[in-house]
């Protein structure tokens, strides 16, 4: 017998015993004992202070990969919205959604607004002096130019399509002008370079122009044009810390104020109840959404957290407009009778309560009540909606309910108590005017009108075929959404439409695609701080329709065409940004889809944006709204101008 | 060993590969089925998002995304790309977070997850196993009576309510424990640092005794079954005549022999690493492939999803197989013929 010969128990053991051995760290046995006791960190990282350092949701969670800062790269990512775009890039132009900190309008890196010939065909950029970049160049035109250049001949990059369709060429007369040389009239074309959201922010020519592949180009650590430069980060993407720049008064956002926070960071705090327990906590300055419950919760447990109204609603209601989006080619959709019939089935009431426990902010019109909106089209709009009627059995009939926002403050108010405001006037502002009546004779009689039959309770095509309504939701990852929807698919299902609630991951393909019926999403956004419409009627000329089954070119998913549409269109485009033409032309669409009906709008997209005080004050609200406060926004920059710790 | 090799081995391997091939070919199809397609996700993203896009930005960015993609092709073209890259070792790119490679992003992720849920799996198939034993050998005993009753209790909770409770409990009322992530916002990754080491196991804890307490009462019933059967054979019922101590009894002559189908469960639960880390690192934060998968789903990001579903099916293919080819270590009785 082989005496080194090892017997199945001797091998067993010893590979148990190397395996013990090396699973186990060495370095647990080694834990010192005051690692065991040692107290919570007033440092939220090394050398970085708590009541220094704001800390804001990430509303887009984990940042992977944390390590790559290109944001002109086409697609998405979720480092744009860690403090990249909002504290280390910048832009020629900010259009606020709400008041602005100087007006809504603000010059950033350019020293003026734009200057268009008279056909539209040249726009003129004049920059400011005097800004430089985070590793001390200065900011030139030859960063602008350099930019729009790469991205013209890049494809794969963000507005390579827009650039080279557009720009016939451009000229740099000196180091702060560029000339934009257009293929065809566009007095919109600064949309391109304006900050709603996000923009096309510009490159440093001197980083970029070493980057051998634009596309695959990490620009980390990214060279900023902000106020902040990137501290560090979580390489697993859970947070990323910016720092103020020590010169940070030679960038544009230094024009508007003192910037006093000295570090910002991003952070995934996880879903909606983590959020609130963590603000709680005074871990987490601010939130960027949570549900209603967690809203509430802070309102009554956190006297230090703030929203944008002082009581109910708290949220923020962001220039998009939640609606009911009809495909308009689908049979018996293509009717504006069976469109106006399942707007009237709906219950605005009852999906308010659903959807944000009654704090929502209601809109009659297609366009959001928010930022400037409710003055610019809905205030003027009123009367109109008081006197509009539609025909109902061949008589006049007026849809319009001004009580509407009345009956959800009321009804909140049951469960919510004190909460709630009483004064008509505030809750005018805060929860919006009035919705369309739930009225569902009339609906019946619109579908009659339509031709359309009741057979066996449900409704059917005139051809006796079935009518089927399912209506696509966003799931789970939209808790307020997917609540409107089952609401609405309830309500019709009372008025018997054979509907069924659809909620998907990810229903904008879906969407686009046309592969649909109904829809609770959005096509509606809007500057918010500028009447403009523009911003998504561009898409919604007929010369850009696109039937179902193929994406649509923009936010045209509802394939609506009408000719008075295409006039609107075509008369924006022929008169400058500015031009109070566009406010009247604005109010002729409100009009037009008022009586078409293509989607039916619902509410604001709500944001329960809550900030707390316990080391910074100074947040937008109802009554500083000098900005948006949701944290993913460029615009957010403007927050760091007013935000002041609370040790000064 | 020639009989081993020709009539064991070889059709093993050749199952092996044949699984791991019809596996990964239907992960290849399966996201191609669904209704949207990457860049359509993408592109979609952007204009929920409120960016200002004109049309000719949109449909030319669709087109380069397609064709960065390598989604221009027919599926037949891009099914043999894609058997071509894997070969090199080379999963592709990240089409949610272009052009990072899939292989990066989950070698970065992985660690994350097998270091959590493989202690976890490894703690609750002994805790269940012992237990499960013992309670079938002493059936009278209080102790283990209550053991089972709240094993059983647990196990027929779903595993996301058993972490919120446990999350609710011990890190909110009773705050011994930390909320989410694998380590404090704020702090990086610094393996050679013990007080890393300590916060990290500071963070695992909530969530692998969520999965211990899961997963406890499954190997419970099963090893109780399995010595329940035993506990009547002709050998056991001698030993006892015998006189032999009951210790040795339930741990030599019953547990070891009911430990082998417990084993084949075991490699086969591997399996579960891959799925229970989806629910368990959204409840708790974790930055595993839990997480990577979840995003890629919702962006449509096919290779992403191939990537984590391939390791999977390598992963746990390979787990049987070795398994199968250990098992004589196991079991003395078991000789490949």
């Amino acid at each position: 017998m082989n005496k080194y010969r090892l017997s199945r128990r001797q091998f067993l053991k010893q590979a148990a015993a190397v395996t013990a051995a090396t699973a186990l760290p060495g370095q647990l046995l080694g834990v010192p004992a005051t690692v065991l006791a040692a107290p919570r960190r007033q440092e939220v990282a090394p050398g970085v202070l708590r009541e220094e350092c704001l800390i804001l949701e990430n509303p887009s969670g984990t940042v992977l990969p944390a390590d790559d800062f290109n944001r002109w790269r086409s697609g998405y990512s979720a480092v744009w919205v860690g403090g990249l775009q909002q504290l280390a890039l910048d832009a020629l132009w900010y259009i606020d959604p709400d008041a602005g900190v100087d007006g809504v309008w603000d010059n950033a890196l350019a020293a003026e607004m734009p200057i268009y010939n008279d056909d539209f065909t040249q726009m003129t950029v004049k920059l400011r002096e005097g800004l430089y970049w985070s590793d001390g160049v200065e900011f030139t035109a030859d960063d602008l130019y350099f930019t729009v250049e790469l991205l013209k001949n890049t494809p794969g990059m963000q507005y390579q399509g827009l650039f080279d369709g557009s720009i016939d060429h451009m000229e740099q007369p000196d180091r702060n002008t560029v000339i934009f040389y257009l293929k065809a009239p566009n007095s919109r074309f600064h949309s391109a370079f304006t900050v709603r959201w996000g923009a096309c922010y510009i490159m440093p020519k001197h980083i970029w122009e070493q980057a051998e592949d634009p596309v695959a180009f990490t620009f980390n650590p990214p060279v900023s044009l902000g106020a902040y430069t990137l501290r560090d980060f979580d390489p697993n993407g859970k947070w990323t810390l910016w720092e103020r720049r020590e010169d940070w008064q030679r960038t544009s956002v230094a024009l508007l104020g003192e910037v006093s926070v000295k570090y910002a960071m991003y952070i995934d705090p996880g879903p909606s109840d983590k959020r609130v327990i963590a603000q709680m906590a005074h871990e987490l300055d601010v939130i960027h959404d949570i549900t209603p419950e967690g809203r509430i919760t802070l309102a009554r447990e956190n006297p230090s957290s703030i929203g944008w109204f002082p009581s109910f609603p708290w949220a923020h209601p962001d220039p998009t407009l939640p609606a009911v989006i009809y495909n308009n080619e689908k049979p018996g959709l293509d009717k504006k009778e069976v469109r106006w019939a399942l707007t009237l089935a709906i219950d605005i009431v009852q999906v308010a309560l659903a959807s944000y426990r009654g704090a929502a902010t209601i809109s009659a019109i297609h366009v959001p009540p928010t930022g400037m909106y409710p003055e610019y089209y809905h205030a003027p709009l009123e009367p109109w909606l008081n006197d509009f009627t539609i025909k109902v059995g061949g008589e006049d009939y007026k849809p319009y309910d001004p009580t509407a926002a009345q009956k959800i403050a009321d009804l909140a108010r049951e469960s919510l108590g004190d909460l709630v405001p009483t004064d008509p006037e505030i809750i005018k502002q805060y929860i919006g005017a009035g919705w369309w009546k739930h009225d569902l004779d009339a609906a019946e009689q619109l579908m009659l009108d339509a031709g359309m039959q009741k057979i066996d309770g449900k409704w059917a095509l005139p051809d006796g075929s079935e009518f089927k309504v399912p209506l696509m939701s966003m799931n789970e990852s939209n808790p307020t959404m997917n609540r409107a929807a089952a609401m609405v698919a309830e309500n019709w299902e009372a008025f018997g439409i054979d509907t069924s609630l659809d909620a998907q991951a990810n229903p904008w393909p879906i969407m686009t695609a046309g592969e649909y019926s109904a829809n609770l999403a959005w096509t509606i956004e809007t500057w918010g701080g500028h009447p403009d419409l523009f911003f998504f009627l561009q898409y919604w000329h007929s010369r850009l329709y696109v039937p179902s089954g193929e994406n649509a070119a923009g936010s045209n998913s509802m394939r609506w065409k009408h000719p008075e549409l295409d006039r609107i269109i075509e008369e924006i485009e022929m008169i400058s940004f500015d031009d109070p033409r566009g406010v009247e032309l604005g109010l002729e669409f409100c009009k037009l889809a008022v009586q078409e009906m293509p989607i039916t709008p619902l509410m604001a997209y709500n944001v329960f944006t809550t900030m707390d005080t316990t080391y910074f004050t100074g947040y937008p609200s109802i009554d500083e709204p000098y900005t948006d406060p949701v944290p993913n926004w460029g615009n957010t920059k403007y927050m760091f101008v007013k935000i002041k710790p609370n040790t000064m | 060993m020639r009989n081993f090799v020709l009539r064991y081995l070889i059709p093993r391997v050749v199952q092996y590969l044949t699984i791991i091939f019809v596996g990964i070919t239907v992960t290849f199809i399966i996201p191609r089925l669904a209704p949207t397609d990457p860049v359509a996700a993408q592109v979609s993203m952007m204009i929920a998002r409120g960016s200002s896009l004109d049309p000719a930005s949109i449909e030319s960015m669709r087109a380069a995304l397609t064709d960065l993609y390598g989604l221009s092709g027919s599926p037949v073209e891009q099914y043999f790309a894609f058997w071509g890259r894997l070969f090199r070792g080379d999963l592709g790119p990240s089409l949610g977070n272009f052009p990072t490679p899939v292989s990066k992003m989950i070698g970065q992720a992985l660690p994350y997850t097998l270091r959590l849920l493989i202690p976890a799996v490894i703690i609750s198939f002994i805790l269940g196993n012992f237990f499960g034993g013992l309670s079938s050998y002493y059936p009278r005993n209080i102790g283990l009576k209550v053991i089972e009753v709240v094993g059983q209790a647990v196990r027929s909770i779903p595993y996301y309510i058993v972490a919120i409770v446990l999350l609710v409990v011990f890190a909110y009322f009773i705050p011994i424990f930390p909320f989410s992530g694998a380590y404090p916002i704020g702090t990086r990754p610094d393996w050679s640092s013990p007080e890393f080491i300590w916060t990290y196991i500071e963070h695992s804890v909530l969530p692998a005794a969520t999965l211990v307490l899961v997963g406890f009462g499954g190997w419970f019933v099963g090893m109780k079954s399995l010595t329940s059967n035993i506990i009547s054979e002709d050998y056991v019922v001698y030993a006892e005549t015998a006189g032999l101590k009951k210790n040795k009894i339930l741990v030599h002559y019953i547990m070891r022999t009911a430990m082998l189908p417990q084993l084949t469960a075991l490699a086969m639960s591997l399996g579960t690493i891959f799925s229970g880390a989806l629910i368990m690192e959204v409840v708790f934060g974790y930055p595993g492939i839990g997480s990577l998968a979840i995003v890629a789903v919702y962006r449509n990001d096919y290779s992403m999803i191939m990537g984590i579903t391939i390791y999977s099916i390598i992963g746990v293919a390979t787990t049987v197989f070795l398994m199968d080819l250990l098992y004589p270590l196991f079991d003395p009785r078991v000789r490949y013929q």
